[in-house]
């Protein structure tokens, strides 16, 4: 693929792929900038390579993912150090701007995913949100077809449960 | 199909991907971005590094000038003194003998009853 075409098409996913980086870090704002900008550059870079063998919205999920999970390490490590206490941001919580930005059952629906196991999480973004199948969903998490079933069923459950349960 | 009838679930995430992608960042905007900082010289990482090179300097030198017995552990063989617990086997009968310098005319056998000069046998 040309870097013309490869731009193009990342134009095209970029409204799904910013989502995605969104649920890759629990809705922070910045942090899935950076995530996703981060994923642009290693396509463009050719530091990832797109072979065909999943579709292209796959293969960018994944590395989307992959480099979300890569900075979560990063802040984790920096955590660690003693002054980076100073400039932290709590980790799993939107940030304000975000928050106030959402609808109202947006917001719950946020609220209630957070409380959800991450794999559970991805697996319902990527299939209600993403309009994934689960053998698609799987391909990105990198997991086992039956693993994904699991974590969607489960994560399906447990959302039903935590959505009931709120007060309107 | 995977949702069945899970049509609620599936309207709640699309009314949130309505949202996210009216507060989505522009593509070309976050290109831009994305290209002015690799071109930016990674500055950040030198100062972690350079920090850590220092703290890890810091913490050789506490350690050399603060740890005791930094030179080892002195031992003054003048006043050190082993016997191993089989020394006896080595003490023969008559071993005197062996480390005493014989004299000519003159017994000095232990328990012989005569080891003074008197014991001279020569004939005059």
């Amino acid at each position: 693929m040309s870097p013309e075409a490869l731009e193009l098409e990342l134009d095209r996913m970029h409204p799904a792929a910013f989502g995605w980086a969104l649920a890759c870090c629990a809705g922070d704002r910045t942090a899935a900038e950076d995530a996703l900008q981060a994923s642009y550059l290693k396509i463009l870079d050719g530091r990832a390579r797109f072979d065909g063998r999943s579709s292209f919205r796959t293969w960018l999920f994944a590395i989307v993912r992959n480099t979300a999970a890569e900075l979560r390490r990063r802040a984790a490590l920096r955590r660690l150090l003693p002054l980076a206490v100073l400039s932290a941001r709590p980790d799993g919580r939107l940030d304000p701007a975000t928050e106030l930005a959402r609808a109202d059952t947006t917001r719950r629906l946020t609220a209630a995913l957070d409380t959800l196991p991450r794999r559970q999480r991805e697996m319902l973004h990527l299939v209600f949100y993403q309009d994934l199948t689960i053998t698609e969903a799987a391909e990105v998490a990198g997991v086992s077809l039956g693993t994904a079933r699991t974590h969607y069923e489960r994560g399906k459950a447990a959302l039903r449960k935590l959505l009931k349960d709120e007060p309107e | 199909m995977t949702k069945g009838n899970d049509h609620d679930l599936g309207e709640r995430f699309q009314a949130l991907r309505r949202e996210d992608a009216a507060g989505a960042p522009p593509f070309n905007a976050m290109l831009a971005t994305a290209r002015t900082r690799r071109a930016r010289p990674p500055r950040r990482r030198t100062v972690w590094l350079a920090a850590a090179a220092v703290v890890v300097a810091c913490v050789g030198l506490v350690l050399l000038f603060t740890r005791p017995h930094r030179h080892g552990v002195t031992i003054d063989l003048a006043a050190v003194r082993w016997d191993a617990p089989t020394d006896f086997l080595l003490d023969l009968p008559g071993a005197a003998l062996l480390r005493a310098l014989p004299k000519l005319g003159r017994v000095t056998l232990p328990g012989a009853g005569f080891t003074d000069t008197n014991s001279d046998r020569r004939t005059p």
